[in-house]
């Protein structure tokens, strides 16, 4: 491309941006998008590894793999909801700096956007079909009805995620929008192609899926142990099961993200070679090593770090995409997201971080305090009087969280 | 280049894509306000269950959560996100305006909807695991998270018809585009509606309970939750009509389709007579039968509504400045926003948009059907579909065998000055309106098929005009060649 054809590119690109501007500072939006997108894969990543995982227990005879199936069923299905929700965190974070890409992106694959809602319903409620059909039986050795229900779901769920990585990808070729909407002379409209891909980028993130579930594994047989009814000789081979996945998992996957930087666009320049380039392969490969040392034996602790360390994995690899995407708008392109207009807006900015921060935070600790020790004890859990109280000051949170809101309303609407 | 913020137009050509996001919505809808109610509801028989002491209630909460979490959580989960998913192609500045604005209000409710979903899973599988007072207060938290997603949410539909407050457009703010009038009444509606909502749905698992005593206790309390809320949200719906701005109810008085109003009627009367039955007679409440009144409810009530609200907001499609057509038409001072309107009148639609392919950019004999049909496409297709189906069909509103001299006439006078109140303000220059005016009269008189033929005759006429052009080009540097041996 030359300069002055770079430069019409660029000259489109600021044309479509929002004129309302963003209400604080670009590079806010930006480190959150970046720090709920490593959230939300990973949770993708254990969904797709744990309905993997109940796939393969569905049709192996080994009593442990069918136990292993129905337990990771159990996390599979909550993992899909909770990427889901994770999910609109950059869903929303990428659309305000990087709206004249993602809309246009959108836009031109405008049928499998739509696709995509439908096909996410199918394949979770493939799965809880899968879910209800077996769930009955006390007896999980035994082997599992309407196995097809649990292939369609997951198959669905690689589709789906295909349409989002096609769609992130073709935010990164602002050059060929242009050609995209015009096929063959003739305007298309109808939005039903999908235009770039990467088959290495998107194998490097499935593949994570097998190093995350190891890691699922090796937490699931730490934090089943202290129960009294634990069955210690199948908690210790699913931990081992884990290790090897982690190890294995992140020798693919380094593999594969070293093919996804050889074939980066030439837009993306020197990035493969670059800081954040190489701190990508490198992230991940440490994983691997960081399983070799530290989940030996008992590993008490180390097993309760596997997927923290999972998620420190992936925030380096989301950097690391986020610096690909900088790298090829900003410095091919001269798209700076950080000349976004700003209309400052400190009331609704310092609201949601104290909401995430005070009501968030008090409210998920409780959550998880309960569900951390419900899951631990047999029979009916009682929280202590520390907990209860946990939980009375998360409601006064909450409940002083509602009455700001009407209170600075009706002053609003009084004033 | 003088540049407006216009992206690539979706066409869909069986439904429209106004249907597709009015569909996905309208469903969303369903789950979302089912969802809210449930929780609400779940907090009390929560709270019952535990200064009662009775398993029942637990029960019952398990048995409806499952039923919500399959069929309205994980669908409305994915259907929110999914309203952005259409509306972004569909109407990628609607949306983008609403997000701009209120990025940190949606940031806010996602905190919440982190919340809600955490929260339903626990409330429904730890029933029997924790103690009564550990799920009292889970249920309590859940019901107001829920409700604070509503709360939020709100505030960002009511700037989607008319901005908070009218100072919003000189001073702009979050706090003034999101609390106002309109706010807060459309807030008490839709909660209202929420209750009824849940009452009906939840009639299909109170239908399961074998216990007849428990099944008219709970048959009773839906009963009466129905009821009041079906009769509060009726008398709100009035006030919220004083509400909206007088361009939306002139539009509601001239251009609602003739059964919005019948619709909503029999679908309130029909609401209440069902709480009535069921609560006289519990053993009437049957699975099928509340499962009809769902559905009686999505597509009676439900679909017009949404549809209606969808109309009423035209020409403009979110907060009075952007047009459905995605054109900003209005100056916003406070946010320093300028009316695109000028640029176009200055130098024409085609050259305005971004996506206008070169060939486009000017009009000639050789592109005039397929410059028209771009400026319709960008102009008109988001609210008219140029197709036999879909969306409001162009075809419906010209008679057969229009003339190119009448609809030139029409589109110069009426389209381009802005004289019909809820349609968009179109400037075009004379040769644009040709242009528009010949694809109009083609696709109406000969029908899509014959247009993309005539389209496909324009695109092979130039390439073979350019290949010629080339030949010569070619021939000429030959000539020159062998002159300059």
């Amino acid at each position: 491309m030359d300069a002055s054809q770079v430069s019409q590119v660029t000259e489109m690109m600021y044309a479509l941006r929002n004129p309302a501007g963003v209400p604080t500072y670009p590079i806010i939006f930006i480190g959150l998008g970046v720090l709920t997108f490593a959230l939300h894969i990973l949770f993708v990543q254990l969904m797709l590894g744990t309905s993997a995982i109940t796939l393969y227990g569905a049709f192996n005879s080994n009593p442990y793999w069918r136990r292993l199936g129905a337990a990771m069923l159990e996390i599979a299905k909550v993992s899909v909801s909770v990427a889901i929700v994770v999910g609109v965190a950059p869903l929303l974070f990428v659309q305000v700096v990087y709206d004249p890409h993602w809309y246009t992106s959108n836009v031109l694959s405008a049928n499998w956007v739509i696709g995509f809602i439908i096909i996410l319903i199918l394949a979770y409620w493939a799965m809880y079909y899968f879910y209800f059909v077996n769930g009955k039986n006390q007896d999980k050795t035994v082997q599992p009805t309407s196995r097809w229900a649990m292939i369609l779901s997951l198959v669905l769920m690689l589709v789906v995620g295909f349409i989002m990585h096609s769609l992130t990808s073709q935010i990164l070729h602002p050059e060929l929008w242009k050609e995209w909407y015009i096929q063959n002379g003739v305007l298309d409209y109808s939005g039903s192609a999908l235009h770039a891909y990467n088959p290495w980028r998107f194998a490097f993130f499935i593949s994570l899926a097998v190093p995350v579930a190891g890691g699922m594994l090796v937490t699931y047989r730490r934090f089943k142990m202290v129960r009294e009814d634990a069955d210690h000789d199948y908690l210790n081979w699913a931990a081992e099961v884990g290790k090897k996945w982690i190890k294995a998992g992140s020798v693919i996957s380094t593999v594969l993200y070293v093919a996804w930087m050889m074939t980066l666009p030439e837009t993306a320049g020197d990035f493969a070679t670059s800081f954040w380039g190489i701190a990508g392969g490198i992230a991940v490969i440490f994983y691997a090593v960081w399983a070799q040392l530290r989940l030996k034996g008992e590993a008490n602790f180390c097993s309760y770090m596997a997927l923290p360390m999972a998620l420190v994995v992936g925030l380096v690899v989301a950097i690391s995409r986020e610096m690909l995407r900088y790298g090829i708008l900003n410095d091919f392109f001269h798209y700076d997201f950080m000349d976004y207009k700003v209309v400052m807006d400190w009331y609704s900015t310092g609201l949601f971080f104290l909401t995430f921060a005070i009501v968030g935070g008090s409210v998920l600790a409780y959550f998880l305090t309960i569900a951390w020790k419900t899951g631990q004890t047999v029979g009916v859990y009682t929280p202590s009087a520390a907990v209860n109280k946990m939980g009375t000051i998360a409601i006064w949170i909450m409940i002083i969280w509602m009455i700001q809101f009407f209170v600075v309303g009706f002053y609003i609407w009084a004033k | 280049m003088d540049l407006i913020s216009l992206y690539p137009t979706w066409y869909e050509p069986m439904v429209g894509s106004g249907w597709v996001v009015a569909l996905i919505a309208t469903f969303h809808v369903l789950a979302s306000h089912t969802s809210v109610g449930a929780a609400l509801l779940f907090a009390y028989l929560s709270h019952k269950a535990y200064r009662e002491d009775r398993e029942d209630l637990l029960d019952f909460i398990k048995k409806y959560g499952l039923f919500l979490l399959v069929f309205t959580y994980v669908a409305g989960s994915i259907t929110g996100p999914g309203i952005w998913y259409s509306t972004t192609v569909a109407s990628p500045n609607g949306i983008g305006a609403l997000i701009h604005s209120f990025v940190w209000k949606w940031a806010t409710e996602w905190v919440f909807f982190v919340i809600e979903v955490v929260g339903v899973y626990m409330i429904v599988y730890l029933v029997g695991r924790v103690d009564k007072q550990t799920h009292m207060k889970i249920s309590v938290i859940f019901g107001i998270a829920s409700l604070a997603t509503m709360v939020i949410i709100v505030g960002i539909l009511s700037f989607m018809m008319v901005p908070g407050k009218e100072i919003w457009f000189e001073e702009g703010g979050y706090l003034n585009g999101f609390y106002g009038t309109n706010t807060f009444i459309q807030l008490g509606m839709r909660m209202a509606f929420m209750f009824t909502i849940t009452a009906v749905v939840g009639g299909i698992v109170v239908a399961g309970i074998k216990d007849p005593e428990f099944k008219k206790e709970m048959a009773r309390k839906l009963g009466w939750l129905g009821i009041i809320s079906t009769l509060i949200g009726a008398a709100l719906l009035q006030w919220y009509l004083t509400s909206v701005p007088d361009q939306a109810l002139l539009v509601m008085e001239n251009r609602l389709p003739e059964y919005f109003v019948p619709s909503i009627v029999a679908v309130l009367a029909g609401t209440l007579a069902y709480f009535i039955i069921t609560m006289l007679r519990p053993q009437t409440l049957v699975q099928g039968f509340a499962g009809f009144m769902s559905v009686a409810i999505l597509v009676a009530g439900l679909w017009p509504e949404e549809t209606a609200r969808e109309s009423m907001r035209k020409p403009w499609v979110a907060g009075q400045y952007v047009y459905s057509n995605q054109v900003i038409g209005r100056d916003v001072p406070g946010m320093d926003i300028k009316s695109q309107l000028p640029i176009i009148e200055k130098v024409g639609i085609l050259k305005a948009h971004p996506f206008t392919p070169e060939h486009l950019r000017e009009v000639n004999d050789g592109n005039m059907i397929q410059a028209g049909e771009f400026i319709a496409m960008t102009y008109c297709s988001n609210c008219h579909s140029p197709s036999e189906t879909g969306i409001r069909p162009l075809h419906r509103y010209f008679p057969d065998g229009v003339t190119q001299e009448r609809m030139e006439k029409y589109v110069k006078g009426v389209l381009t000055t802005g004289n019909i109140a809820y349609m968009p303000k179109m400037p075009m220059l004379d040769s644009e309106v040709k242009a528009l005016s010949a694809y109009l009269v083609m696709n109406n008189n000969s029908g899509p098929e014959a247009t993309k033929v005539a389209i496909k005759q324009e695109v092979e006429a130039r390439n073979r005009a350019l290949a010629e052009k080339q030949a010569q080009d070619k021939v000429a540097t030959l000539d020159l060649a062998q002159e300059v041996k």
